[in-house]
C-alpha cells in the first residue's frame, strides 16, 4: 500500500441547486452505472499543487455517486523528487541535460512502488509523469494487470523535450487510455490509449469560490488596508514573466490616470523555496514603488482562499494578462463570482472567456488598459458580462462536469453502455 | 541591493479598542523622542516565519508613529545557503562539522553584503545570525547603533559556532531575546528580552460573523453544532500529530460526538515529519469524524481563524521550538488551550488560570474532557487567556518594547 491522503467528504445533492436537476441526474446515472467500482487515484504529492485540489473534490464526490474510489501518493525520497522535478519541467519544454542515471532514478522508484501495490482495482488513474512508469513493473512482477488504467496528464506536452518524452513514452503506451487538459496538448506520435480532452474545473461550493456575505468581503479588504469603497482591480497568479506582473502595474496606470481613486490588489502565490519568484516579487515591488494604492500581497503572508474570494468578489474588473498560459483556470474564478475578466489572448483562457460578452480577450498592454477603462467607465455593463460569466462557467467549468467526464470515461472504457448522452469527447485522430 | 517588501499602511489608531486608550498615548509619548529616527531591520526572509509576520506589522505602525523604518531582507545564494543553514543547525544544538572554509564564506558573503548597504541608517536590527557579520565590515552605519534581535534558542549553541559569532555580536551595541531561556551568560554587551507578540487586527484575529465560521466549516466538512477539537500547528514530528488524534480517541469514548481537525501549516520538511504525517493521514482517513486541512488546502488567514472561533477545545500537544504565537490567537478569541509544558506555550497558557498543561496523552484527554464538560470552566479560560494576552502579548507591547529600548540606545548615542 502506498500513502493515503485523506480527503473530506462530499456530497453531489449539495450542487444540485447551482446546476440544476438535469445535469444532477445525468451523474447519478452514470454513478449507478459504474456503482462499485474500485477506484484508485495516484500522484506525486498530497501537498499543493492544482492536483492535490482537484483530486481532494474529485475522490469525495466519486465516493458520493456510489464508486469506491481511494488516492494514494507514491513513495519517494528527494534523489526521485529532484529527478521527477527536472522530468515535468522538460516535458513543459525546458531544456535539461538528462543523463541515464536520472533515468534509472526515476524507474527505480517505480519499481518500488509497484512492489508497494497490493490491491487491485477497476480503474487506476495515474496523474502525471511522476508514477507513469507503475504498470510496466506490476506487468513485469505479475505478468498481468487488473482493471482499466489511465494516465492523467495535466501538463501541456506540446513543447516537450524530446529525449524526456521518449523515455516515457514506451510506459504510457501501454494504457487503456490517456487524458489531457486540451486535445492540443497531447502529443500525436502517442499511439495505443484511448485520448480524451478532459478540461478543469472550480468548485463552486469550495472557500475561494463559495458565497461571501458582502460585509465580510468589506471588513477583509479593509484589514488588508484596501479601501472598500474605492473602485479596485486585482490580478492573482504566480508572479513570474508569463503573468506580466510589471505590465499589469502598467496598465493599472494607465486607468489610474483617468480614475485617479483607482486601487490595484496583487496577489502574489508563491512557492517558499522559488528564488525566480521572489525575483519577480521584488520587481513588482520596486515597480509599484511609493504608490500605496498598489498592495502587493502573498499567499506566504497567509492570503488563502477566502481571502482570494474576497478580493475577486469585490473587484470592478479582474485582470488575468498572461502572455503564457496553462489553463488559467482563475479566470473561470473571477467569472464565477460575476466579475468581468480582461485577460491575455492566451493558452486555455479563450475557451473561457467569450470576447465582448463574459469579457475581454486582449493582446497588448494598450488593448488591456483600454478595454480595462471602457469596463471602468461602464459598471453596468460590467456587471452584465459577469452575469453572462456565471452562466458560461456553470455550463462548463465546474468540478461537478469535470466529475461527469470521469464517469463517462469510465463507462467508455470498461465497456458499460451509457444511458443516453455521447461518450466523454475522445478525440478523433 | 536587498530585498524589499511590499507593506500596507497601518494606523496604530486601529488598535485603540484592542489595547486600550493609554496604551496607545504611552506609545506616541514614547515615540515622540524619536520621530524620524532611521531604523532599518535586516531579515533572510520576508515571509512565512513569526518574525516575518511580526516585521509585517511592526514596520507600518512604527512608521505610523512617526519614526522612518525600514526592512529590507538579505537573501542567501546558493553558496552561502549551505553555510547559513549550518549556522541555524549549530545554533539549535545539532552538531555540525564547522570548516575554515565555512567561516571563510560566511565573512566573504558578510563582507559582499556589507558593500551592498550604502544608505545610512541610525539604527540597525539585525534578526537573523546569518546577516550578523554584516556589521563588521559596514563603513556607511559604523556610527550606527546595531542591534541583534535573535529570535533563536542560543542556549545550547555549539561551542565553535557561537564563538565565531559571538566575535561578531560583541561589537553590536545590544543583543535582544525573544525569551530569557534563549540569552547567553557569555556576552558583555546590553542584553534586552522582547517576546513575541500578535495583531489583534490581523485578519487571523478580526471577528468573524457566525453565519461565515458556519458556512466555512461546511466547506470543510466540519459540523458546526458539534464539539470540535482544534490544533492548529507546523507538521513536526515534535508537535506529536499522532497523540493529538489519540487524544481525540480517548475523548471520543466519553463524548462520542466530538469532532477532530487538525490544521497544518507547514508541509513535512524531515523524514519524521513525512512518517508523522503519513501516520496521521492512515488513521484520519478512516474516520469520517477526523479532519485534517494540509498546506495544500491552500488555507489563508480567515480560515485559521475560523477554525479557532469554532474550536471548543485548542490543544498543543508539543512544540519543536519557540512561542507558538498561534496559541495566544487562540487566547485572544477567548479559547480554553490545553497544551504541553514547552516553555513558550507556559508563558501563553498558565495552569489552571488561562487554560490548561498536560504532559500525557491520558492527561490531555482528562483536561480536554473536562473543558467540554464543564463549559463554565471554559468561559472562564478564555476570558483569562483574553485578558493575559492584553497585558503580555499583544503588538502594542512589543512596540513599547521597541521604543523604550531605540529610546535608550539614542540618549546613550548622543552621550
Amino acid at each position: 500500500m502506498l500513502g493515503s491522503v485523506p480527503t473530506t467528504p462530499k456530497s453531489l445533492e449539495a450542487y444540485r441547486h447551482i446546476i440544476g436537476d438535469e445535469a444532477t441526474e445525468e451523474i447519478l446515472g452514470l454513478g449507478e452505472n459504474l456503482r462499485g467500482a474500485r477506484v484508485l487515484h495516484v500522484n506525486a504529492t498530497a501537498f499543493g499543487g492544482g492536483v492535490a485540489e482537484i483530486l481532494g473534490t474529485l475522490v469525495p464526490l466519486m465516493n458520493d455517486v456510489g464508486l469506491q474510489a481511494d488516492w494514494q501518493v507514491i513513495k519517494g525520497a528527494d534523489e526521485f523528487f529532484s529527478v521527477t522535478k527536472a522530468m515535468h519541467n522538460s516535458l513543459q519544454g525546458m531544456y535539461y541535460d538528462w543523463t541515464p542515471a536520472m533515468r534509472e532514478v526515476w524507474l527505480n522508484y517505480n519499481r518500488l512502488n509497484a512492489d508497494l501495490f497490493d490491491e487491485s482495482y477497476d480503474y487506476v488513474v495515474i496523474h502525471d509523469p511522476q508514477p507513469a512508469a507503475l504498470p510496466t513493473f506490476l506487468e513485469e512482477r505479475t505478468g498481468l494487470r487488473n482493471g482499466k488504467w489511465v494516465w492523467r496528464c495535466h501538463i501541456d506536452l506540446t513543447d516537450a523535450q524530446v529525449q524526456v518524452w521518449d523515455m516515457l513514452r514506451p510506459h504510457v503506451e501501454p494504457y487503456d487510455g490517456a487524458i489531457f487538459t486540451l486535445d492540443r496538448y497531447a502529443k500525436d506520435d502517442l499511439v495505443g490509449p484511448q485520448i480524451f480532452a478532459v478540461p478543469p474545473a472550480i468548485d463552486p461550493l469550495s472557500p475561494k469560490n463559495d458565497h461571501l456575505p458582502r460585509e465580510t468581503v468589506d471588513a477583509i479588504l479593509q484589514r488588508y488596508g484596501v479601501d472598500p469603497t474605492r473602485p479596485m482591480v486585482t490580478q492573482i497568479s504566480r508572479f513570474d514573466p508569463w503573468k506580466d506582473p510589471l505590465g499589469v502595474i502598467d496598465v493599472y496606470r494607465a486607468a489610474k490616470n483617468e480614475i485617479p481613486d483607482l486601487q490595484l490588489v496583487m496577489i502574489a502565490s508563491m512557492a517558499s523555496d522559488d528564488p525566480e519568484g521572489w525575483d519577480w516579487y521584488e520587481r513588482t515591488v520596486r515597480r509599484a514603488g511609493e504608490d500605496w494604492d498598489i498592495h502587493v500581497l502573498s499567499n506566504l503572508n497567509g492570503v488563502g482562499n477566502v481571502e482570494v474570494n474576497a478580493f475577486q468578489r469585490a473587484a470592478r474588473v479582474v485582470i488575468q494578462k498572461s502572455v503564457r498560459e496553462g489553463f488559467g483556470l482563475v479566470v473561470s474564478e473571477a467569472l464565477w463570482k460575476g466579475r468581468p475578466v480582461v485577460a491575455g489572448n492566451v493558452g486555455g483562457i479563450p475557451l473561457q472567456i467569450v470576447d465582448g460578452e463574459t469579457g475581454f480577450l486582449v493582446n497588448t498592454a494598450e488593448e488591456c488598459a483600454e478595454k480595462l477603462l471602457f469596463l471602468l467607465h461602464h459598471p453596468e455593463e460590467g456587471d452584465r458580462m459577469g452575469a453572462r460569466g456565471v452562466d458560461f462557467v456553470r455550463s462548463n467549468f465546474l468540478t461537478t462536469r469535470y466529475l461527469r467526464d470521469y464517469l463517462r470515461i469510465f463507462c467508455q472504457l470498461g465497456g458499460i453502455s451509457m444511458q443516453e448522452p455521447a461518450p466523454a469527447r475522445p478525440v478523433a485522430r | 541591493m536587498y530585498g524589499t517588501l511590499a507593506l500596507s499602511h497601518r494606523a496604530l489608531e486601529d488598535l485603540a479598542d484592542a489595547a486600550g486608550r493609554d496604551t496607545i498615548d504611552g506609545l506616541r509619548a514614547l515615540a515622540r523622542p524619536l520621530e524620524g529616527l532611521r531604523v532599518l531591520n535586516l531579515s533572510v526572509t520576508g515571509f512565512g516565519t513569526g518574525t516575518a509576520e511580526l516585521l509585517n506589522s511592526s514596520v507600518p505602525l512604527l512608521n505610523d508613529l512617526g519614526l522612518d523604518v525600514h526592512w529590507q531582507v538579505v537573501r542567501a545564494s546558493e553558496d552561502d545557503a549551505s553555510v547559513s543553514q549550518a549556522i541555524y543547525q549549530a545554533l539549535g544544538g545539532s552538531a555540525v562539522v564547522w570548516t575554515h572554509d565555512m567561516t571563510d564564506t560566511w565573512l566573504r558573503y558578510a563582507s559582499m553584503n556589507a558593500d551592498l548597504l550604502t544608505d545610512p541608517f541610525d539604527v540597525i536590527v539585525v534578526h537573523d545570525p546569518q546577516p550578523l557579520a554584516i556589521h563588521s565590515y559596514n563603513a556607511t552605519n559604523a556610527a550606527a547603533q546595531w542591534i541583534a534581535h535573535s529570535h533563536l534558542d542560543l542556549s545550547s549553541a555549539q561551542d565553535d559556532v557561537w564563538m565565531l559569532l559571538r566575535s561578531h555580536l560583541e561589537k553590536y551595541d545590544a543583543a535582544m531575546f525573544d525569551a530569557p531561556s534563549y540569552a547567553r551568560g557569555d556576552i558583555s554587551i546590553p542584553t534586552y528580552i522582547v517576546p513575541p507578540a500578535i495583531d489583534p487586527n490581523s485578519v487571523r484575529n478580526m471577528p468573524l460573523p457566525d453565519d461565515v465560521v458556519r458556512s466555512v466549516l461546511g466547506q470543510y466538512g466540519i459540523n458546526p453544532d458539534r464539539p470540535l477539537i482544534c490544533q492548529v500547528t507546523p507538521c513536526d514530528a515534535a508537535c506529536d500529530l499522532v497523540g493529538v488524534y489519540e487524544t481525540w480517541k480517548l475523548v471520543q469514548q466519553k463524548h462520542p460526538d466530538v469532532q477532530l481537525l487538525i490544521v497544518l501549516f507547514t508541509e513535512p520538511r524531515d523524514p519524521n515529519a513525512r512518517a508523522c504525517f503519513d501516520e496521521l493521514a492512515r488513521l484520519s482517513l478512516a474516520d469520517p469524524d477526523a479532519f485534517v486541512v494540509t498546506p495544500g488546502n491552500e488555507i489563508g488567514n480567515v480560515e485559521i481563524n475560523v477554525f479557532q472561533t469554532a474550536a471548543s477545545v485548542v490543544m498543543q500537544k508539543g512544540l519543536r521550538k519557540g512561542y507558538g504565537m498561534w496559541i495566544s490567537d487562540a487566547l485572544w478569541k477567548r479559547r480554553p488551550c490545553v497544551v504541553a509544558p514547552e516553555p513558550g506555550l507556559q508563558e501563553q497558557v498558565i495552569h489552571g488560570k488561562t487554560g490548561a498543561v498536560a504532559r500525557t496523552t491520558e492527561e490531555f484527554a482528562a483536561e480536554v474532557s473536562r473543558l467540554l464538560e464543564d463549559r463554565e470552566l471554559a468561559a472562564q479560560y478564555g476570558e483569562n487567556g483574553r485578558r493575559h494576552v492584553a497585558e503580555r502579548f499583544l503588538i502594542t507591547r512589543y512596540l513599547g518594547d521597541y521604543l523604550e529600548i531605540l529610546a535608550q540606545l539614542h540618549r546613550k548615542g548622543d552621550g
